[in-house]
């Protein structure tokens, strides 16, 4: 009786080894033996959306902490310039900055780095901005997915090292700097842009010292302060995954101001930029005003009623940053804030602050400025 | 099986610590699931074993973050095979079978990845001085590798590659370098200290993603083990405790260290062992960290579960080259 007792008791235990964890929740899936290429079957309960794509899926890859590992910050809350929430952030720490209606906001890096996507509201229209820590390319989108309002989650896959995002609403993957729903119900659908600039938090204060900047209480736990890719951004032949084509014609993770128009690209070095600099060029069938210094480049469409201007870098700390030949001081963001045209805003384009490695992989062969 | 061979078995299973093979912590516990008793020669064991291995911390470095949205489990079935060539030389294998799981709980959501299959297996070559620093002591030393039995092309259901971390296997051979020491007290011979220290030394996987390399970080153990035997319901208990140093390099991919893979553990390892038959002994043991201090930010183990049995066939020919006087 004493044995029975004993092995019932060595019985006992083991099954309490073995019954931890998640078993109740998941099942364990066997791999089917007909299964010759290694994928998991479909009743595995995880979603990667139908197996259609618009890139090549041998090239997507799992980046490691999974579906809403990096998670995004869905309830954004936001600190004055001068808070001293902010204490971390460092004069030439970069920020990612949007204005809507007078309503100007910053996203530092250092935050971004963490999450890749918020979930905004500007005027209570919702607005996604995203930031991809290894291409170090930022979006904002107006938060619409499908017609309806939708917030973007990480999805944890990458092409092209680059982030792939999902709506919440289809869940959907779209290729943030392909700017493109790539693989799900909506796939072939593009984001609506919402213009945003890249500066340092230095020259983002002076331009806008009135900004709204998003807080580090973001409902998660992170160590803000911190970079987490080590030298990732300054040793231009560290890459993580791997990315095609390559172009020498820059240092991979030189940072450049590059102009997207129906699949081709140009770019615009800061340091070309220094102490402030206009250009007024065509490029692919388009009039662009590209403005900025070695800090911070946006670019506009000129059309008929603007392309005829005479423009002249003005920034002086203060919000003006180009003037014309009518008077007219415009913001960063292309809007007249002083003059004739007071009120009116030029044409925004689809461009990006983004490593070279990144911009040459998704736009080949990119006209360099 | 004689009753030495028993106690002695009792004696240093409960050193046998499982330990993991991914930038993680969270990958098959390989590379010291090995290390049996060298018994008389002609003497076969067979281990069967499930491991269970939670990481649902999130540290930076030392600091524990406020953050359990992620969950990396992994249930391993190990098969150890050992056979004493002779009294002081034998060899070992051991083979894996596994399921690697990530789910991230957040925002009202559940994802689930997960992998399952053969994994790496290990071959160990040992090697035993008896007596070697003094009566009733022993030296090993022991050398192997790991073959890459495993997959690491494991893909989800929409054909993505999945991090190595959830592969079943690296796709690379590994040099183990394994010894142990152990020491019984003339005050209470069954009363036994031990040592045990393993070294992997990590091969590269020239296929990883992309055409690239994968390489995991270098992985060092040492472990201290207090052990002691009583009389349980007429059988022999072994209670044991175990700290555990673990310190592990960098990943590296393409030759570039990843930032947040690598750091340094320690953990407390309470092991309970018993001889459920004169050739069976069931063990269970958990593993607890003490101490954290991992590279950048990184899920961490939280605990580990180790139950099994091993059985012993042992030629007619009685005894044991160690500890002679147990």
């Amino acid at each position: 009786m004493k044995n029975y007792i004993f092995y019932l008791g060595i019985l006992l235990l083991f099954l309490i080894a073995c019954g931890g964890g998640d078993d109740d929740v998941y099942s364990p899936t066997p791999t089917d033996p007909n299964n010759t290429d290694d994928t998991i079957p479909d009743d595995t309960p995880d979603d990667t959306g139908s197996s259609d794509w618009l890139i090549p899926v041998s090239e997507v890859v799992d980046g490691g902490p999974g579906k809403d590992g990096i998670p995004s910050i869905d309830t954004p809350k936001f600190v004055s310039v001068s808070d001293s929430d902010l204490s971390f952030l460092k004069e030439s720490d970069l920020v990612v900055g949007v204005l809507n209606n007078g309503l100007a906001r910053a996203y530092p890096h250092p935050i971004l780095d963490w999450h890749e996507a918020v979930n905004d509201k500007l005027n209570d229209k919702p607005v996604l901005v995203s930031y991809c820590p290894l291409t170090g390319t930022a979006f904002g989108w107006k938060g619409i997915a499908g017609g309806n309002s939708s917030t973007f989650g990480v999805s944890g896959l990458l092409y092209n090292a680059n982030l792939i995002l999902y709506d919440r609403n289809t869940d959907s993957h779209w290729s943030q700097l392909g700017l493109e729903c790539v693989n799900g119900p909506l796939i072939r659908d593009v984001p609506e842009l919402i213009d945003v600039v890249e500066t340092n938090w230095g020259t983002w204060k002076a331009l806008y010292p009135n900004s709204e900047v998003l807080s580090i209480d973001t409902g998660f736990s992170r160590s803000y302060g911190n970079y987490p890719y080590g030298n990732y951004k300054t040793d231009h032949e560290f890459f993580i995954f791997s990315v095609s084509p390559r172009n020498n014609s820059l240092p991979n993770k030189e940072r450049v101001y590059a102009i997207i128009n129906d699949g081709k690209s140009k770019v615009y070095q800061f340091e070309k930029f220094k102490n402030g600099r206009i250009v007024v060029e065509n490029f692919n069938g388009t009039t662009y005003l590209i403005v900025g210094d070695e800090n911070i480049i946006n670019s506009f469409v000129l059309e008929s009623t603007t392309v005829d201007l005479s423009f002249e870098y003005v920034f002086n700390n203060s919000e003006a940053f180009f003037k014309d030949n009518e008077g007219n001081k415009w913001s960063v963001f292309g809007t007249a804030i002083e003059g004739p045209r007071a009120g009116q805003v030029l044409k925004s384009t689809k461009s990006v602050v983004s490593y070279w490695f990144a911009i040459a992989a998704f736009y080949p062969s990119p006209e360099i400025y | 099986m004689s009753l030495k061979v028993a106690v002695f078995i009792l004696l240093i299973f409960p050193s046998v610590v499982v330990n993991a093979q991914s930038c993680c912590s969270g990958g098959i516990p390989l590379s010291n699931n090995i290390g049996l008793a060298t018994l008389d020669k002609g003497s076969i064991q067979i281990g069967l074993f499930y491991d269970y291995n939670n990481l649902n911390t999130l540290n930076t470095e030392t600091e524990m973050l406020d953050d359990n949205s992620r969950l990396r489990i992994t249930h391993s079935v190990l098969l150890n095979l050992s056979y004493s060539v002779s009294n002081r030389f034998s060899v070992e294998g051991l083979f894996t079978w596994v399921n690697q799981r990530r789910k991230i709980s957040q925002f009202g959501n559940e994802n689930l990845d997960q992998t399952s299959g053969i994994g790496d297996a290990v071959l160990l070559a040992r090697y035993n001085f008896p007596n070697a620093i003094g009566e009733h002591s022993a030296i090993n030393i022991g050398v192997g590798a790991k073959i890459p039995l495993g997959s690491s092309t494991k893909k989800n259901k929409g054909g993505i590659t999945l991090n190595p971390d959830l592969q079943p296997g690296s796709n690379t051979w590994d040099l183990i370098y394994w010894s142990s020491f152990s020491k019984s007290f003339d005050f209470r011979p069954s009363l036994t200290f031990s040592s045990r220290f393993i070294y992997r030394s990590t091969g590269k996987n020239h296929s990883y993603i992309g055409g690239g390399s994968y390489e995991f970080g270098d992985e060092l153990q040492a472990l201290i083990s207090f052990s002691d035997q009583f009389f349980v319901f007429k059988t022999i208990a072994t209670p044991s405790l175990s700290v555990k140093f673990r310190t592990v390099k960098r990943d590296e991919t393409n030759g570039f260290e990843l930032e947040n893979t690598g750091g340094n553990w320690v953990s407390i390892v309470p092991n309970f062992g018993i001889q459920i038959s004169p050739t069976i002994v069931f063990s269970t043991k958990v593993e607890l960290p003490i101490y954290r201090n991992v590279n950048g930010t990184q899920l961490t183990p939280t605990y580990r579960i180790t139950s099994g049995v091993l059985f012993v066939i042992a030629p007619r020919k009685k005894g044991l080259i160690l500890n002679e006087r147990l």
